[in-house]
């Protein structure tokens, strides 16, 4: 017992002061730093870097101790009291740090800090130039911010209640599934890596060069945290589906939405992004979508952490609202207050000639993307805002969010097939009739093959329509840049975009199956006699009951088509009482077999009450998504890590192509600073320069 | 294929075929009923459409809670009866439950925002992207001239004919026109 107490206070005190140190170096660290910048003092700035190996030190410290704490099951501390169990098997008991408020907020940190460490490494050799120093500083002051949550409304170092030894663990919904383990850490890279280009879109506009370069030295990290967001997303919609037993991928809940929020930004600015790097155009349009990006990642965390929106997901806590609310309020004050500043260099010269080009294309994009963001987070708050206004409560859910998200998805597939035939500049209308004719056929295709297949409906079969479209228009990019360059027209931005655009169309695709042509039916099994529905034979083997040291329940192993037996069970985990059931599900190219077990059934029976689902083409999420995040690689990593500008990927490749070829760079919009051209070779070199 | 026959195709008989063929195909594919609906799909369609009165978002599809359990069992009874239509049920259930069971806010008073806003937000959208491009012709007028696309595209022709000596050129089957007028 003595010993117990003592291991105790060595982890809080522990826990307590690596923050501190932490909070220490951060604060130094952007303070020495902007003291270097205003006194030009290089060897100071070159030192910084010491500070952000001490916060990521502190940072990664907080982490392991807490980790050890769950291992040890220190039942001194409140947050183990809070997730620890005896019971929990290591796997889930490890990533019970993450299964309540306080320990998101210690990952969340451990990502800030090894980003801003891999900053300070990268550029260890550019550190006395402003632009990056600026850029440490804003990541020191999201730093300090998130030491301050940790020592203070998300402390998850507090001692607990004296003389508890047992906990109930991790919710349950947390602690039967290996997705828990990938889900929260690779959301959280891609949530949190926002901070990266926002930390330089701050640092352009305060340095003044907001200019192009600060884009390029950014581009890969934007990339990276837009890829880990997807896969995140991605891969919550497949636990969701493993887990939660209702058969779905997403369900439009509060905090499905704050994840979706900064994708749909984010994904705005890759776009536009391009237009800025090629025609140097839409600067304030790309600060504002960097802000606003990380902005939303603070909102929803402020909107379904602190406890104002109640969601499946919501750990309930109320005293970090007031924290996160007023660092949304500084991120909005401070950023628009810089470009209102900058306003006259922002202006960019040029002009979009025709709405019918390749820079209109992602203006409507962007468009589309921005009004969807706005139409999700209105649907996320308006409960809010009618409960402030009328003090009455009301639901925004699901159906509302479908209703809307068609239109825009429908258009933005349309778009994702037009754009990639068209130049920069200005299209004519002959050159779109040539350009599309195939794919415009690859989309006729894609409506008539599901048609022989039965598919019925107007609207899923004009998604399919668009679908084929597109990926005719992706196809085809990708087609005409192999034949030039061989296997080089597969990597690259744009050629790597078109294959996460096929990614992103098979998702599409399958969402608009998988939701328009879902059958479901409650059978009554008996053991023996094989039931039909579907198309498929279900024959119950037997309803067995069986025992955990944390659970029990009872499961129904079922013979599918005569072949091998799915289990869907009933769980009852002992610390909670609550009945969750856990679907068994046969996965297909073409269609799924989700089964579930419903309440009624008993150990023992000779018959079981299940519900099946058939739901087509589900797999094919998780492939697109997998060929997403493929695709981004690709467009991420061109070709050589260090190419010079005499080898073959950056020599100029002919000129018959929509592809980024170094010659067909803008001739326009000079750059303000030196080698600050928006041509796409100094726009490659700066990277690595 | 042969590029003659490539281009020809892609006239405008080419187009008016794609054009029936999509609106053919469409017509089926709507005129074809949805098949039988089971009464559990039945039950899904309904309960998706109503929000667990005890739960945190959830419909009452999703959740696994009693109270939502029990609303799945009282939509259970009327679809088996088969006499009430799906929104005489809803109707019955909100009426027992009161708003709260609704996930749909209405379209009207305040609520009605929350359609409104949207179409609103698309419409200041469009507009504004009307007045830009506006602007950026009336901006235009200090763009590159024709005269000057024309210098550097006979420069960059010359450096082209220096490329191809490397390049296979023999593939013409869809030759790209200048990828933007500016090249």
């Amino acid at each position: 017992m003595f010993a117990v107490e003592v291991a105790a206070s060595i982890n809080g005190t522990l826990g307590r002061s690596i923050l501190l140190i932490g909070l220490v170096c951060a604060t130094f660290g952007a303070l020495a730093t902007v003291y270097g910048i205003a006194t030009h003092d290089e060897r100071l700035l070159r030192s910084t870097r010491r500070y952000a190996w001490g916060v990521a030190a502190a940072g990664v410290g907080a982490f392991v101790v807490m980790e050890i704490a769950l291992i040890q099951r220190d039942w001194s501390l409140k947050y183990v009291q809070q997730v620890g169990s005896a019971d929990t098997p290591f796997l889930f008991n490890v990533t019970a740090i993450w299964s309540a408020l306080e320990g998101s907020i210690l990952l969340w940190l451990l990502i800030l800090v090894g980003y801003t460490a891999v900053i300070a490494h990268r550029f260890r050799k550019r550190l006395s130039d402003p632009l990056v120093a600026w850029a440490l500083v804003v990541m020191f002051i999201v730093c300090m911010f998130f030491f301050v949550l940790t020592l203070g409304p998300a402390n998850a170092f507090k001692p607990g209640a004296v003389g508890v030894t047992s906990g109930p663990g991790p919710n349950p919904l947390l602690q039967n599934h290996i997705l828990v383990l990938f889900h929260p850490p690779i959301l959280y890279l891609g949530y949190v890596g926002m901070t990266v280009p926002f930390a330089f879109a701050i640092a352009a506009l305060i340095t003044g060069r907001v200019g192009e370069r600060w884009l390029t030295e950014t581009r890969r990290f934007a990339l990276f945290a837009w890829g880990f967001l997807t896969i995140g997303i991605i891969l919550g919609g497949w636990w969701s589906y493993e887990v939660l037993g209702w058969s779905g991928v997403w369900g439009w809940d509060p905090v499905e939405n704050a994840s979706l929020l900064p994708w749909l930004t984010g994904t705005a600015y890759i776009h536009s992004v391009l237009v800025q790097e090629r025609r140097g155009m839409l600067r304030v349009w790309n600060l504002t979508l960097l802000v606003s990006t990380f902005a939303l990642t603070i909102l929803g965390t402020f909107l379904t952490r602190s406890g104002v929106i109640k969601s499946v997901h919501a750990f309930s806590n109320g005293s970090i609202g007031p924290y996160l609310l007023s660092f949304f309020g500084l991120i909005m004050v401070v950023s628009l207050g810089l470009i209102a500043w900058r306003g006259d260099r922002l202006r960019s010269p040029g002009a979009i000639d025709s709405p019918l080009s390749r820079e209109g294309a992602f203006l409507a994009n962007n468009v589309l993307f921005t009004v969807f963001a706005f139409v999700v987070l209105l649907g996320t708050v308006f409960p809010l805002i009618v409960e402030a206004l009328q003090n009455r409560t009301i639901k925004v859910g699901a159906p509302y969010f479908e209703r809307l998200s068609i239109p825009f998805g429908l258009t933005l597939l349309f778009l994702m097939a037009v754009a990639p035939v068209l130049p920069w500049r200005k299209a004519s209308l002959e050159l779109l009739r040539d350009r599309l004719f195939w794919p415009a056929w690859c989309g006729a295709l894609a409506i008539i093959v599901p048609l022989m297949f039965g598919a019925h409906g107007f609207a899923p079969l004009l998604a399919f329509g668009m679908g084929g479209f597109a990926a005719g228009a992706a196809f085809r990019q990708l087609i005409l840049a192999t034949r030039r360059q061989g296997w080089r027209g597969l990597v690259g931005r744009a050629n790597g975009g078109m294959i996460v655009h096929i990614g992103v169309i098979i998702v599409a695709v399958a969402l608009v199956a998988s939701t328009a042509y879902t059958h479901s039916s409650r059978l009554v099994l008996e053991v023996g006699k094989p039931a039909s529905y579907g198309g498929h034979t279900f024959e119950l083997v037997e309803v067995q009951s069986f025992t955990t040291p944390r659970s029990n329940g009872i499961k129904a192993p079922i013979r599918i088509d005569g072949g091998k037996t799915f289990a869907p069970a009933i769980t009852k985990f002992t610390n909670f009482g609550t009945n969750i059931p856990t679907p068994s599900v046969r996965s297909g190219l073409l269609n799924d077999v989700y089964l579930t077990l419903e309440s009624g059934a008993k150990a023992g029976a000779t018959s079981a009450p299940i519900k099946v689902f058939i739901k087509p083409l589900i797999i094919w999420l998780w492939i697109g998504g997998a060929l997403m995040v493929f695709g981004t690689l690709l467009s991420g990593f061109p070709g050589q890590r260090r190419r010079l500008p005499t080898q073959p990927t950056s020599a100029p490749v002919p000129l018959d192509g929509p592809g980024d070829g170094p010659l067909d760079g803008p001739l326009d919009g000079p750059g303000d600073e030196p080698g600050d051209g928006p041509g796409a070779v100094s726009a490659r070199e700066t990277i690595d320069a | 294929m042969s590029n003659r026959l490539n281009k020809r195709l892609k006239r405008w008989p080419g187009w008016l075929a794609l054009g029936v063929v999509v609106v053919v195909a469409l017509a089926i594919g709507t005129s074809r009923s949805s098949g039988p609906m089971t009464d559990s799909d039945r039950i899904d369609n309904i309960s998706q459409r109503l929000a667990c009165p005890t739960c945190d978002g959830e419909s009452v599809y999703e959740s696994q809670a009693s109270a939502a359990r029990g609303i799945k069992q009282q939509i259970k009874r009327f679809v088996e009866e088969g006499t009430s239509s799906d929104d005489q049920i809803i109707q019955y259930i909100q009426t027992q439950f009161g708003t709260k069971t609704l996930l749909v806010p209405n379209a009207s008073g305040f609520d009605a925002l929350v359609w409104a806003l949207p179409a609103f937000a698309l419409v200041i959208a469009i507009a504004g992207l009307t007045v830009a491009f506006r602007r950026w012709k009336m901006a235009g007028n200090d763009a590159p001239t024709d005269d000057d696309f024309a210098l550097v595209s006979a420069a960059m022709h010359e450096q082209r004919a220096d490329n191809t000596v490397e390049h296979d050129t023999s593939d013409t089957s869809e030759p790209e026109p200048e990828p933007s007028h500016g090249s």
